[in-house]
């Protein structure tokens, strides 16, 4: 044995601090999320969820209520696709005027560029405010200024996933060859004409892939939306939750899971032809079959448009602009007495509490998952998880969130334990697809070394997928962030909570003072992310 | 008898056969070096004996088991007793040598252990007197990823000599190492099997390496043994047809002529005039 | 630049044209009643109350009569100040803040027209189906449901009657929950959801009689004293003529018309009477002092 070696594990110090770290931040972060699963075996609790289940069966078939369901679900499809065309419409210019692709400036020194880049600069704000303030908040905004109806949420879907696909159009943009785009511009080309000859060419397939994909996360939203009165299924499903009619809640659900796994499969489907026809026919133009297409989708769209009958014209008129003026502008003056402050901190806090603890749970329950969906644990294990696992996906949060709020009451674990459901679906196929891609040779090597299962997976599997899974988990903690922001409509805790009382009390003030921390919040979720993301990658 | 294959053969599902007919036993503590050119299936024999692979046809015994006629912790129990040395160390780069090493006794050790090893390693010494045996115990704590491929090599020996198995199985233990280096590892593994009694079935791509340290050389060739002798009785000739279809030469640690590799215990002295 | 600017200007121009296609039919409004009410029980059902009473207004206006369903309270509101309902059954408190936020615009102060005579009196009843409940002292540290945070008789005025009683809902209960509605709060107090909550009395009452609750394990442990509610509002800027053709409309009916008794009874009134903006000034001052109007 070599003298001055230690024998000592030099790493132990740092580990037993990290531990020390997490547990001190852990342990506050577990309070104020109000994590108690004992309440999940309450007797009282698990009666009232197990009579709301039971009252699943038989579910509610009637013909007036399938007749409402119908036309909510086309509702909730028509809201999606005129929110996405909205979204688009808004998204292509402000794509184009922030991209630096197809800066002018960028050249080099002109005359204007001051203003142009005060312009530019400007824009991209906008563009992270649209973002960050979650589709659900604006359709709460816009059920206010519209009032009746579905127009809110379509407003809402096309100003927040206007701010998304604009920044993800100009990312696309900067990430594909720029050099025929920069020529034009460099021959003295205006923009828009360096982006039709220049970038479309390259990049329409990409483009109109993740249009099409936006346009499916929209489907699902456009239902979650209807939780703060937006139309279509979610208004449906929001009365069944609240009168705790079962039978009603299940047809619902089934309407529901359907339409998601439509959408998700349709969606795929064109995605994989468009890949397809990219590859197969690089030269330009649409052709016959692709003219066909575009003229069924302006019809969709002109379908989806009409069949709401939006009242958008109202918005044109000088006088209820000035209203809507009015409106949104009580916002722009925030409560900024302490009291108040303190009671928003203490909602952030709620908020970062419960998207931590729950995507915790999400992390352990995805790994428990994810091995028997990676078809580890035999053929029958592997189809029945993967099918646990895209229920789970499948439901919403905020649907999640009116079931956990039955078996644990109302509070922040209600929203820590349904973020912790859906988080579970999405993070187990991610895990499920990391473990498959695996190496397998570690973990072979210690199997025939005749080691127990779970070793094997800690020793051998664990190492080797942990930092992809970890990039996972982050990239969900960040949107869960988002997400615990407005789990407080249905009464399970955090900033929503907050914001749902002080609008429906007309508090204005009060309410710009949380839309104003929900933002901060999205802001600095996405900060920390991108950071920890590269430094994980460096490392 | 540590094994004993009788009529033993593989064949995939596709249809190919990778071994066929293949008898072979060995008493305790033997030391076989397994050689023949590329695509043999010394690998596929390797793997059969470490109860990796379920044979198509034959019979075997390990240990003094049929491996396939256990439970599923029976034969966890048995495999545990089988120690692998991979030509591609099997080590997640992310892990540490420490962990990698100590690994090796996951067979052994109950599932708590194992677990709470992985938050303070359970036998740091253990594992550094290993490594020290290939001259890595400075080595200790680094990354796997963080180390030349010649050290994870080694790193997958000592994982091994940890593991104290009484069947070693090396499958290509030392391609990724410098003759020198290779050598001393091969007489490293040819030591512990001697010192502890064990068994040890090594393959080599180096036909000198085998020749100057095990007493027992088994020639494989598309599948089948061409021989079965001991170091002494193998003839050039007999190299040389074995490795008839990768050209004139035949396989060695280095191609300039060399120095007599060092018998371990009395095995033929192999001369670089003789490998010519 | 110029090229994107043209072609932003060109998509405005594209939704200019199409506008007014997607507003329907705007020219019809001319001659329609729009119709809305504060969502206090499910939607449906206040589509299924209002039926009869949209028929019967249809034929004294001579206007046709459109009712819709909203799920959100301020929605309302804000529809009659951005003049998209004419005509709406609201709550004490919401028409306090509808008072205050039509008060100066163009779209004149919304007006109460009638009430039921119930409504001059009203009250809320607090329920529980916990038999250890038996007064406000026992609340304490109990989960509590009210019902939407802007219902009158579900949240303000029990609210402001707890804390004349010295229980402050935030500080003294374990947890606060909205249903939304009144019926939703017996639903939550019904299945355990909340150990104790509040309603207003006429939807108590009403799902009595159609045994929709059961009363064996549901009980009313209090009552508020009475105070003004319910109201019919109209938008401030709103024809008078078609404002008087309406109270008339109201005041005119009789329950010993067995057609009018229908709607009477779906709108749980023995009478109607006029109604003025002075009956919620009680109200107005309750909402201050329970903090919820600033």
């Amino acid at each position: 044995m070599n003298a001055g070696l230690p024998l000592r594990d030099p790493a132990a110090r740092g580990r037993a601090t990290a531990l020390i770290v997490a547990l001190v931040v852990l342990w506050p972060l577990l309070v104020v999320a109000e994590f108690k699963p004992a309440a999940l075996f309450d007797a009282q609790n698990l009666r009232v969820t197990g009579n709301f289940l039971a009252a699943f069966l038989p579910p509610e078939a009637g013909r007036e209520f399938l007749g409402f369901l119908a036309r909510a679900t086309l509702e909730t499809l028509a809201i999606a696709t005129a929110g996405i065309t909205l979204a688009l419409l808004l998204a292509v210019p402000l794509a184009l005027l922030t991209t630096r692709v197809l800066a002018v400036a960028e050249i080099g020194p002109g005359p204007g560029q001051g203003r142009a880049a005060i312009l530019h600069h400007g824009l991209r704000v906008l563009l992270t405010v649209l973002r960050g303030i979650p589709e659900l908040v604006w359709a709460l905004l816009f059920v206010r200024v519209f009032g009746l109806g579905p127009a809110a949420g379509v407003l809402a879907l096309g100003l927040t996933y206007g701010g998304m696909l604009a920044k993800v159009y100009a990312e696309i943009l900067e990430s594909g060859d720029t050099k025929p785009a920069r020529a034009i511009l460099e021959a003295g080309g205006g923009r828009l004409q360096a982006f039709l000859y220049g970038l479309l060419p390259g990049n329409a397939q990409e483009l109109t892939s993740y249009t099409v994909y936006r346009w499916e996360c929209a489907v699902r939203a456009s239902v979650v939306m209807g939780f703060v009165g937006a139309g279509g299924l979610g208004q449906l499903m929001d009365q069944a939750m609240k009168m705790l009619n079962g039978g009603e809640a299940s047809t619902i659900l089934l309407a529901f899971l359907a339409l998601v796994l439509a959408a998700d499969a349709f969606s795929g489907l064109l995605r994989r032809q468009l890949a397809a026809a990219g590859l197969r026919h690089r030269h330009a133009g649409v052709g016959p079959a692709g003219g066909g297409v575009i003229a069924a989708l302006a019809a969709v769209v002109l379908a989806s448009f009409l069949f709401l009958d939006l009242g958008f014209a109202a918005l044109l008129t000088r006088e209820s602009a000035q209203l809507i003026g009015e409106f949104l502008g009580a916002f722009l003056t925030p409560d900024l007495t302490p009291v108040w402050l303190g009671k928003v901190a203490y909602g952030m806090l709620e908020t970062l509490a419960i998207s931590a603890i729950g995507t915790l749970l999400a992390v352990a329950a995805g790994f428990a998952c994810a091995l028997p969906a990676s078809g580890r644990l035999g053929r029958y294990a592997g189809q029945s998880s993967r099918f646990v696992l895209n229920a789970l996906r499948s439901v919403p949060e905020l649907v999640w969130a009116t079931l956990t709020a039955l078996s644990v009451g109302l509070g922040p674990f209600a929203g820590v334990l349904a973020l912790a459901l859906h988080t579970t679906g999405v993070l187990g196929r991610l895990f499920a697809e990391t473990l498959e891609n695996a190496p397998p040779a570690p973990h072979d090597a210690l199997r025939d070394a005749g080691a127990r299962p779970l070793a094997v997976f800690l020793y051998g599997t664990l190492p080797e997928i942990a930092p992809q899974c970890a990039a996972y988990a982050l990239y969900r903690w960040e949107m869960s962030i988002r997400m615990a922001a407005i789990l407080g409509f249905v009464g399970a805790g955090g900033l929503g909570q907050l914001l749902y009382f002080e609008l429906s009390l007309f508090h204005h003030a009060q309410a710009g003072t949380v839309i104003a921390a929900m933002l901060l919040l999205s802001l600095l979720a996405d900060a920390a992310s991108a950071r920890l993301r590269r430094g994980m990658a460096a490392g | 008898m540590s094994f004993t294959l009788a009529g033993v053969g593989l064949t995939h599902a596709n249809g190919f056969t990778a071994l066929a007919d293949v008898s072979l036993a060995a008493q305790r503590g033997e030391r076989i070096a397994v050689i023949g050119p590329s695509g043999a299936g010394k690998t596929t024999l390797l793997r059969l004996l470490g109860a990796a692979l379920r044979p198509t046809a034959g019979n075997i015994s390990l240990l003094a088991a049929d491996p396939w006629a256990l439970s599923a912790s029976g034969l966890r129990r048995l495999r545990s007793h089988i120690g692998v040395v991979h030509q591609a160390p099997p080590l997640p780069p992310r892990q540490r040598v420490v962990t990698a090493v100590l690994a090796g006794r996951l067979g052994e050790w109950p599932l708590w252990k194992s677990i709470a090893s992985l938050i303070y390693p359970a036998d740091i010494a253990g594992a550094r007197e290993a490594l020290a045996r290939l001259d890595l115990g400075e080595r200790l704590f680094d990354r796997c990823d963080r180390i030349s491929g010649g050290q994870l090599q080694r790193v997958g020996i000592a994982r091994v000599l940890y593991q104290r198995p009484d069947l070693i199985l090396a499958d290509e233990p030392v391609s990724a190492l410098d003759p020198a280096l290779a050598r001393q590892a091969v007489n490293v593994l040819l030591r512990d099997a001697e010192a502890r009694g064990a068994t040890l079935v090594a393959s080599l791509h180096a036909v000198d390496l085998a020749l100057a340290g095990f007493p027992r050389i088994v020639g494989v060739r598309d599948g089948r043994i061409v021989f079965d002798r001991a170091a002494a009785e193998v003839s050039e000739t007999m190299l040389h047809e074995l490795y008839a279809a990768e050209g004139s030469e035949l396989p060695t640690l280095a191609r300039e002529p060399r120095q007599a590799v060092a018998p371990v215990d009395g095995g033929a002295v192999l001369t670089g005039a003789r490998c010519r | 630049m110029n090229h994107t600017l043209r072609r932003l200007a060109l998509k405005g121009a594209l939704l200019f044209a199409l506008a007014p296609a997607l507003a329907g039919n705007l020219s019809a409004q001319e001659n329609t009643l729009r119709v809305s009410a504060i969502p206090d029980e499910a939607p449906t059902e206040l589509q299924r109350k209002f039926a009869p009473l949209g028929k019967y207004l249809e034929k004294e206006t001579g206007m046709k009569v459109v009712f819709t369903p909203v799920s959100d309270y301020a929605a309302v509101v804000e529809s009659l100040a951005t003049k998209k309902l004419d005509l709406a059954w609201l709550g004490g408190f919401t028409y306090v803040q509808a008072k205050i936020r039509t008060q100066g615009t163009t779209a004149g102060t919304a007006i109460p027209i009638v009430q039921r005579e119930e409504d001059a009196k009203f009250t809320s009843k607090f329920i529980t189906a916990d038999p250890t409940i038996k007064s406000f002292a026992d609340l304490k540290g109990r989960s509590f449901a009210f019902g939407s945070p802007s219902s009158t008789s579900g949240h303000l005025m029990p609210r402001y009657f707890l804390q004349q009683a010295n229980l402050s809902p935030d500080r003294d209960f374990r947890n606060v929950a909205f249903s939304g509605a009144h019926d939703a709060t017996v639903a939550f107090v019904a299945a355990g959801k909340a150990d104790a909550g509040v309603l207003n009395a006429s939807v108590w009452d009403k799902l009595v009689e159609t045994k929709k609750v059961d009363t064996d394990k549901v009980r009313v442990f209090a009552t508020t004293p009475p105070y003004f509610d319910y109201n019919w509002t109209v938008r401030g800027d709103l024809d008078p003529v078609i404002v008087k053709k309406l109270t008339d409309a109201f005041l005119k009916l009789d329950p010993k018309n067995p057609e009018h008794a229908e709607i009477m009874a779906l709108q749980r009134a023995s009478k109607f009477i006029p109604s003025k903006k002075e009956n919620y000034d009680g109200i107005e001052q309750a909402a201050k002092a329970a903090g919820l109007l600033k």
